[in-house]
């Protein structure tokens, strides 16, 4: 089976052929953080292309938005904000498939993804960040293909480097030296064809972030279901995915203690859409 | 609520969904005449298989045999049995693949068509080459992808499909058929 964006956030094991060419768009929204106003829409556009039968590489331009107030935190979001939507940044991805899960029976490929950064996608305030993120795809399919389970293991390492802004809140504290962070995470989803072109599914995300300084900073765990629609020439996934738990810093005041709202919101919704050609 | 792009896009997306529409290739007397061009009659011998027959077909081929109702015509010339024709479905990338498989008195293929084809790629399942590894293939034969049948290039899991059809077919035909 070619490439599939059966999930919204984890991603599955195959390839696409050689030859094939793929564009997408992906629309993300991010809100609520328990206090305020936050309602952020990250906006992707990817061009995939099929190298070898093994191996596709893309390249994705993507956008972001944000309308935020009412809420400060410390070190992370300044104040208010607003703007429909600015260039945020570009990645370059490869994947490379070892094994097919249709062929092999069980379906693993490893995926590359180098990403530049303009905007930090928490607080919509200029930054410069370079992040390389290593994912590990498996898969493995059931009931001839109609039940399709994927699992997710990624490791990424970002370089950002924050720059002063005017008219900050007294005290707070916004550094620009440069920062690096790791981000380890699991996830794993399992889709089933219900009818024809129909696939109905859930997928779970695991995600920690690692500081140098303090270690084990924040974690959380998101879930939810998701809609896929695949045609012949075209094909598109909706995923509901809010934070099930989160844990480690907290912002003074936060509302929801079990839950990380620092960086993240309680809900998340990504729409895929994609054609091939 | 706020009205955002989701909230636009969703919709519309939803739309255009119901315009897919079926490509079908092959009416199932035009297999028929490929796949048995001496054949002066098809005879109709749709079979309901028992639970024990389906274990059986199973147990044979290794691939579950979803359905108990099988379609099927026995393929005559002048009263003679040349062969089976049956008509099957097996799961595609997104919709089902519809197909036929002759298979001689004896067990083994005579010949596949595929009549439905709807996925965005491996229409080479449709090219004669690739169908014709089948011809002669019995229930003793390996069934193996980039072994004995060639894999299709972004259809992988249609031409696995397909390949453990064929082989299924053969088994309920030696379970239902022969006798």
């Amino acid at each position: 089976m070619a490439d599939e964006n059966l999930f919204g956030y984890v991603k599955g094991a195959e390839p696409l052929p050689k030859g094939a060419r793929e564009f997408y768009i992906n629309i993300t929204q991010r809100n609520d953080k328990g206090t305020g106003e936050y309602n952020a829409h990250d906006y992707g556009a990817e061009f995939e292309y099929g190298a070898t039968d093994k191996l596709a590489l893309a390249v994705e331009v993507k956008g972001m938005g944000i309308d935020t107030s009412g809420i400060v935190i410390d070190g992370y979001l300044p104040g208010p904000n607003k703007y429909s939507m600015k260039f945020a940044g570009i990645e370059a991805s490869l994947k490379y498939n070892f094994m097919s899960a249709a062929r092999d029976d069980f379906g693993v490929s490893l995926f590359t993804a180098l990403n530049y950064l303009v905007v930090d996608p928490h607080s919509g305030q200029d930054k410069t960040e370079w992040a390389l993120e290593e994912k590990l795809l498996l898969q493995k399919y059931f009931l001839d293909g109609q039940l399709i389970w994927v699992g997710n293991v990624h490791f990424e390492a970002t370089r950002a480097l924050r720059y002063a802004i005017d008219d900050l809140p007294p005290e707070f504290d916004w550094p620009t030296e440069p920062e690096m962070e790791l981000e380890i995470g699991a996830g794993t989803g399992l889709s089933y064809r219900f009818a024809p072109n129909w696939f109905v599914g859930a997928e779970l995300l695991y995600v920690q972030e690692n500081e140098t300084e303090v270690g084990l900073e924040r974690w959380s765990l998101q879930g939810g279901p998701n809609i896929h629609y695949g045609g012949e020439k075209w094909w598109a996934t909706l995923t509901w995915f809010p934070q099930i738990q989160g844990g480690g810093e907290t912002y003074p005041g936060q509302p929801d203690d079990d839950l990380h709202l620092v960086e993240k919101t309680k809900y998340e919704t990504r729409l895929k859409f994609g054609i091939n050609f | 609520m706020r009205l955002t792009p989701l909230a636009i896009i969703l919709p519309a997306g939803l739309g255009v969904a119901g315009t897919a529409h079926a490509t079908e290739y092959l009416t199932v007397p035009q297999a028929q005449k490929e796949l048995f061009p001496t054949a002066d009659r098809f005879v109709d011998a749709a079979v309901e298989l028992s639970d024990q027959q389906r274990d059986q077909i199973k147990k044979l081929s290794g691939v579950r045999q979803r359905e108990a109702q099988q379609p099927v015509w026995r393929a005559e010339k002048q009263g003679q049995l040349l062969g089976w024709f049956i008509v099957d479905e097996v799961v595609g990338k997104h919709e089902f693949i519809t197909y036929a498989t002759a298979i001689a008195p004896e067990g083994k293929v005579l010949g596949v068509e595929v009549l439905v084809y709807r996925e965005t790629y491996g229409y080479q399942v449709r090219d004669a080459k690739w169908r014709d590894q089948f011809r002669g293939k019995t229930l003793d034969d390996h069934f193996k992808l980039d072994d004995d049948i060639t894999n299709i290039t972004g259809a992988t899991l249609s031409s696995r499909n397909l390949m453990n059809g064929v082989k299924r077919l053969l088994a309920l035909a030696k379970v239902a058929l022969e006798a």
